[in-house]
This record gives structure tokens, C-alpha cells and sequence, in this order.
């Protein structure tokens, strides 16, 4: 883990809310896994005071990229970067995606912003020699929150969209177009990755557990440290093997990614 | 580096530097090792740990508000067993000393964990959490009542020949009548503050924030609170007293020893930029050789009320 002053070198809005950002951070790009994220401190003074943490999206070389939501303070602050600001990082941190050991279909879900640690994770993929096929469900609230989606059909997925208000793609949940998918595969995937909001999550793992297919999932939580230190972060987890308690697993530290069954999830 | 004249010594402990970081805000210092060598830290203060490990309070824990964080985390720990075979070994590699901050939820729990850590080599001081405003039984309902106080002080101090301290808590009406029985109960040095009880509300779902409802306040919003409170203490005792509470730069962590402090400790600022402890050891050193002060002493409680002290 490292601590470091990145110059930022672009951050380019892409959708009403969304921003894409790239710096330059040679040390921790060599080391970053996808899956895995960064503490950034959005201000120079106290406001706000905590670090924000942000997947990573994509690696270009050098040059580690963001996509975030505008959502409060932090994120505003990021918006108004420009080319040639210095921003305050720390990472690579947590525990990143597991690659599958074998070969056979992939799936990734999406909901939302939940899209912005899957093309990294894609890219490892391909580069780790995985034949697929490989198939991206993303579902978001309206058609143009549906970035990155070129990029991966680019790569070989092949993609279906969902939109809430129906202005691409079907109308509806990703999650209701899950179950329906997974019914109608010859062959189904021996991996999901997902990452989005907590109820899309939720249903995702359920869904995952009724076909009995090995589900990863990038969750979130409110952080303070991002390393472990704070115990903020927590998520209610089944014991491990030779335990009887359920127990609350750090999400900076031995996540954000999580097996479907690890979770004990909540209702929502 | 060179760091003459800041060794500091709070009664039977010697530190090479006042800067120390405050438990629950470093985990058991290995979370941070790659960031900060514990052994350049004056002290390290660990997690506060209980007899046995305790799960914790639901999430969500924590909740920034303005200048600081509210947490609850509910003293998740892994107990003093797995403390002790698990954490301990690794800390004992680094010349540093350990300081243990403890709990307990009655004062029999506070005297078997002192027993038991008092026979480990590795520790060079207990801290006496009676002031945690995260747990139902024990915690900051010992830290308030003075009577408490000295039967928890006391209880400690007849199972332990380490150097104790005592962590008061800023939740009651007058912390000197806190600070005076743990003195007189046996504590070596006493710490302040820990963190003042807060809360904070969603306006949409009109839900607490926590799901502990209320919580911590720490971080750069309670400082002016906290060095009020050393400063009134250090008047009020003899013992030694170590100053925290928003301590997040070295003009803060000043201040503190300013006022009387005889050492500090950084908390949240830690999770803010996590090597703030090592800014602010070489920024006493400069401020020393700026001010033409031989050594730190010369700045502890130097605090001047006089008319002349206006600049
Ligand atoms: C491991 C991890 C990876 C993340 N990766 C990304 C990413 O790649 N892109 C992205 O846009 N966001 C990501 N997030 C969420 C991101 O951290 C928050 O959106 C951000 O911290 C909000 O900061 P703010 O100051 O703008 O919001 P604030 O002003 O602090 O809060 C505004 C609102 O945002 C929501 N919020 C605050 N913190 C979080 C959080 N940690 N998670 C979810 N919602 C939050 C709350 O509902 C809050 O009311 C990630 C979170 C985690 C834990
Ligand atoms: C996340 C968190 C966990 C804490 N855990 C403990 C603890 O286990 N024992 C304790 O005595 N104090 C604990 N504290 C209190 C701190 O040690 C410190 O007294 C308080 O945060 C004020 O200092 P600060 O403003 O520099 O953070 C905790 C504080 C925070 C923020
Ligand atoms: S954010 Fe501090 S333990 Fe995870």
C-alpha cells in the first residue's frame, strides 16, 4: 500500500453525473488488481475530512482511471479537477476480483455506477487467456448512464441493457432480467461478478445461489481508514469453517469483493 | 534522524518523542506499517481489547459531519487471548512501547484483564478505557461517576505493577472531579479526551445516520473542547497528562503541550493522512530549533497568561 501525489491528467464528464478522471501513478498502477480500490482525499483542508474511496476502472500504463458519481461534497470537489491538479491517493487497496481457475462462460452485472470496476476486471480477463464467452447484464436508471458499453462489446461481451424508465434497451430491473436470463442459457455461466446498489447485490447472489453458480461481489460500505484500522466498514458475515458465530468482516479489508455465501444479507 | 530534545517522560514511562497514536485509530499498528514504522512513534496505543472478543455494533458504524466523524463501533476486538498470541509477537519486533488500552464491563472483567496482560512481556502500559460512549454496560458509565472511577483505578492498580493511565471522557459536568479520583485511586498518567457523544440524522428517511443511533464525535470539530478540558486538568492533578482530540497537525498537537499536555496522541487525522504522526515528530523538532528551545520540556505548559504573552 502506498501513499502518494498523482497529478490528474484528464477528468472529463461523460454523463450528467458522471465523471471519468486519469492520473498518473506509475507505482501503484504497477501493483493495482482489479477488483481492488483507492482512498482519495478529495480537499486540501478538513471538508471534507475523510478520504473517499473509488474503484479502479481502467489502467492505461501509467495512468490510473476513475469513473465516479457526482453525489456530495467529495465528488463535487472531484468534478472541478482539472489537468495539472494533484490529487492525494491511497492503495492499491483491499481485496480485488479472483480470476476463475478454468474456462467456460463468464457473466458480469452491473447496476449503475456498480459498471466502474468491470472493465479493468475484463481487460485481466482477456489478458489472463480467458476463452468465454463472455457476457455483460448492465442495468441503469436511463439510457445515458449506460457508459463503457462500447468499450466491452469492443472486447468481446456480448452486452444486454436495461433501463428503468425503458430509454434503451428492456424496461425494468437488471435483476428481474437476470433470473429470466439464466433460464433461457443453453450453458450457464461458471462465474458472476457483480457489483452495484445493496438490493441489486442482494438479488444477485440469491439468484446466483438458486442456479448454483460461484458469484463474486464488489460490496460497499462507509469508510473511514480503507485499511483496516477504524472497523467502520463492517459487513455481517457467516463464520468461517471453524467458527459458530457470525462475525462483521471489514469491506476494506477483506473485501470489497465477497462470495455470495459469505454474506449474511440483510433486508433492504 | 537526529531527535534530540523530545523525550518525554510520563511518570514510570520513557518515550523518545510525545507523539503517540490513539487506540481505535491504528488498528494494532500492523494495518499501517507500510505508511509509519511504529518504532519512530513515541507510543503506540492499540484497539481497545476486552476478556473476550466482541463482535461489535450493526453498521452502519460511522458518519462524517463537519470538521470530524461520528463512530460506533462498539468495540469490536478479538479478545485478549488472540491479542496476546496474535497481535502482541508482531508489535514486540519494534522498539516501541505497547500501550494496551483496555475494557471491561464489570470491574472483575478489568481486573482479570490486567492480570492476565500484566504477566506479558511486550506491554509497557495500560490505558483504562472507562470512556467509550459505544456500549451499553460498563464503558462511559464507569467514566462518570467518580466513585467508579477510583474502584475501576483501584481494582486495576492492586492487579497490575505496569504504569497505568486513565482515558476520561469529556461527557460529564466537571472532568477534574474524574481526573482527581483516578489520581488518587493510582493511575500514573491520565489521557483525555475520548470522544464526545453525538449524533446525526437522515432528513429524507428521517433515520438516524448510526445504527447505534448515537455515537463518537472525534476529528479537528472537537479540539478547541478538548484542549479546554487538558488544560483544566493539568491545573487540577499532579500526575502526568496526555492531551488528544482533533490533534491533526503539528501546531495543533502544540497547543496541546502548550497548555500542560506531557504527551499526545492522534486519532482520526491518522485516517486522513496516515503519516501525520512522523509530520508532526519533525515538526516539533523545527519548532524547537526555531524558538532557539533546547529541549521539549521547555515548551510543556508554558502556556503564558501574563499581560506581556500578547503578540
Ligand atoms: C470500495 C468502494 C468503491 C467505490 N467505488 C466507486 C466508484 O468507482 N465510483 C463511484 O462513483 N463511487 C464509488 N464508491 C462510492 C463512493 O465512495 C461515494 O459515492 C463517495 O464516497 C461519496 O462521496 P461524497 O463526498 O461525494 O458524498 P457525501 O457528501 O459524503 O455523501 C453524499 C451521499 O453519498 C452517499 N455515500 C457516501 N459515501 C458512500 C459510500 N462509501 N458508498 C455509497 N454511497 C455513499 C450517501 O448516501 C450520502 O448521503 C465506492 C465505494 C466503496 C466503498
Ligand atoms: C473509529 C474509532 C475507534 C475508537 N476506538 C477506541 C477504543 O477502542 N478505545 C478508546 O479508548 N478510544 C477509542 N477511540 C477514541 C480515540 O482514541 C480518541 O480518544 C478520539 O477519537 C479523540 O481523538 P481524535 O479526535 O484525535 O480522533 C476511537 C475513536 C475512533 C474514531
Ligand atoms: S474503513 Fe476503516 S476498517 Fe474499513
Amino acid at each position: 500500500m502506498l501513499l502518494k501525489n498523482a497529478p490528474v491528467l484528464f477528468n472529463e464528464q461523460v454523463a450528467a453525473n458522471l465523471y471519468h478522471v486519469g492520473f498518473e501513478c506509475p507505482d501503484i498502477a504497477r501493483r493495482v488488481q482489479p477488483g481492488q480500490f483507492l482512498m482519495i482525499r478529495v480537499a486540501r483542508e478538513f471538508d471534507p475530512l475523510l478520504r473517499r474511496p473509488f474503484a479502479v476502472h481502467r489502467l492505461e500504463s501509467a495512468c490510473i482511471e476513475i469513473l465516479y458519481r457526482v453525489v456530495g461534497r467529495g465528488t463535487s470537489i472531484l468534478a472541478g479537477l482539472t489537468p495539472g491538479d494533484s490529487i492525494n491517493i491511497l492503495g492499491p487497496l483491499g481485496r480485488g476480483f479472483r480470476l476463475p481457475s478454468g474456462g467456460g462462460p463468464i457473466l458480469l452485472v452491473a447496476g449503475g455506477i456498480g459498471i466502474a470496476p468491470l472493465p479493468f476486471l475484463a481487460e485481466i480477463l482477456l489478458a489472463a487467456g480467458n476463452t468465454g464467452p463472455h457476457y455483460l447484464l448492465f442495468g441503469a436508471g436511463k439510457a445515458e448512464e449506460l457508459v463503457c458499453v462500447d468499450h466491452l462489446e469492443d472486447l468481446g461481451f456480448v452486452t444486454t441493457v436495461v433501463t428503468e424508465d425503458g430509454s434503451s434497451g428492456e424496461k425494468g430491473l437488471v435483476t428481474d432480467h437476470l433470473e429470466r436470463w439464466l433460464d433461457g442459457q443453453q450453458q450457464l455461466p461458471v462465474l458472476i461478478y457483480s457489483c452495484g446498489p445493496y438490493a441489486m447485490q442482494r438479488k444477485v447472489a440469491h439468484c446466483a445461489l438458486r442456479f448454483g453458480i460461484p458469484c463474486q461481489l464488489s460490496m460497499e460500505a462507509l469508510m473511514a481508514c480503507g485499511v483496516g484500522a477504524c472497523l467502520g466498514c463492517s459487513l455481517r458475515c457467516k463464520p468461517p469453517a471453524s467458527e459458530t458465530e457470525p462475525y462483521y468482516a471489514n469491506v476494506c479489508q477483506h473485501g470489497p469483493v465477497f462470495t455470495a455465501e459469505e454474506i449474511i444479507w440483510e433486508q433492504c | 534522524m537526529n531527535r534530540q530534545g523530545l523525550a518525554v517522560q510520563l511518570g514510570p514511562l520513557q518515550l523518545k518523542n510525545p507523539v503517540m497514536v490513539a487506540s481505535g485509530t491504528f488498528g494494532y499498528g500492523q494495518e499501517y506499517v507500510d505508511m509509519v514504522r511504529p518504532d519512530l512513534l513515541g507510543a503506540l496505543v492499540v484497539k481497545g481489547i476486552s476478556l473476550e472478543p466482541r463482535p461489535g455494533n450493526p453498521p452502519p458504524r460511522i458518519w462524517e459531519t463537519y470538521g470530524g466523524m461520528l463512530n460506533a463501533i462498539g468495540l469490536q476486538n478479538v479478545g485478549a487471548r488472540v491479542f496476546v498470541e496474535e497481535k502482541l509477537p508482531w508489535l514486540k519486533t519494534f522498539a516501541v512501547p505497547v500501550i494496551v488500552n483496555i475494557f471491561g464491563n464489570t470491574l472483575e472483567e478489568y481486573r482479570s484483564l490486567a492480570a492476565m496482560l500484566d504477566g506479558c512481556p511486550g506491554i509497557a502500559a495500560l490505558e483504562i478505557n472507562i470512556s467509550c460512549p459505544n456500549v451499553k454496560a460498563g464503558g462511559m458509565v464507569f467514566g462518570t461517576d467518580p466513585h467508579m472511577v477510583s474502584q475501576v483505578v483501584a481494582m486495576v492498580r492492586s492487579a497490575t505493577a505496569l504504569p497505568i493511565i486513565t482515558k476520561l471522557t469529556p461527557n460529564v459536568t466537571d472532568i477534574t472531579v474524574t481526573a482527581r479520583a483516578a489520581e488518587q485511586a493510582g493511575s500514573d498518567a491520565l489521557s483525555l479526551i475520548n470522544t464526545i457523544s453525538g449524533m446525526a440524522v437522515n432528513v429524507e428517511t428521517r433515520r438516524p445516520r448510526l445504527a447505534n443511533v448515537v455515537g463518537g464525535l472525534s476529528g479537528p470539530a472537537i479540539k478547541p473542547i478538548a484542549l479546554r478540558l487538558v488544560w483544566q486538568v493539568v491545573q487540577a492533578v499532579s500526575i502526568p497528562v496526555i492531551g488528544l482530540g482533533g490533534i491533526s497537525s503539528t501546531e495543533d498537537a502544540l497547543e496541546f503541550l502548550i497548555a500542560g499536555a506531557r504527551a499526545i496522541q492522534v486519532g482520526t487525522a491518522n485516517f486522513v493522512n496516515p503519516r501525520i504522526t512522523l509530520e508532526i515528530i519533525e515538526g516539533l523538532q523545527t519548532y524547537l530549533q526555531r524558538h532557539g528551545f533546547s529541549h521539549i520540556n521547555e515548551v510543556i505548559g508554558s502556556l503564558q497568561l501574563s499581560e506581556s504573552s500578547t503578540d
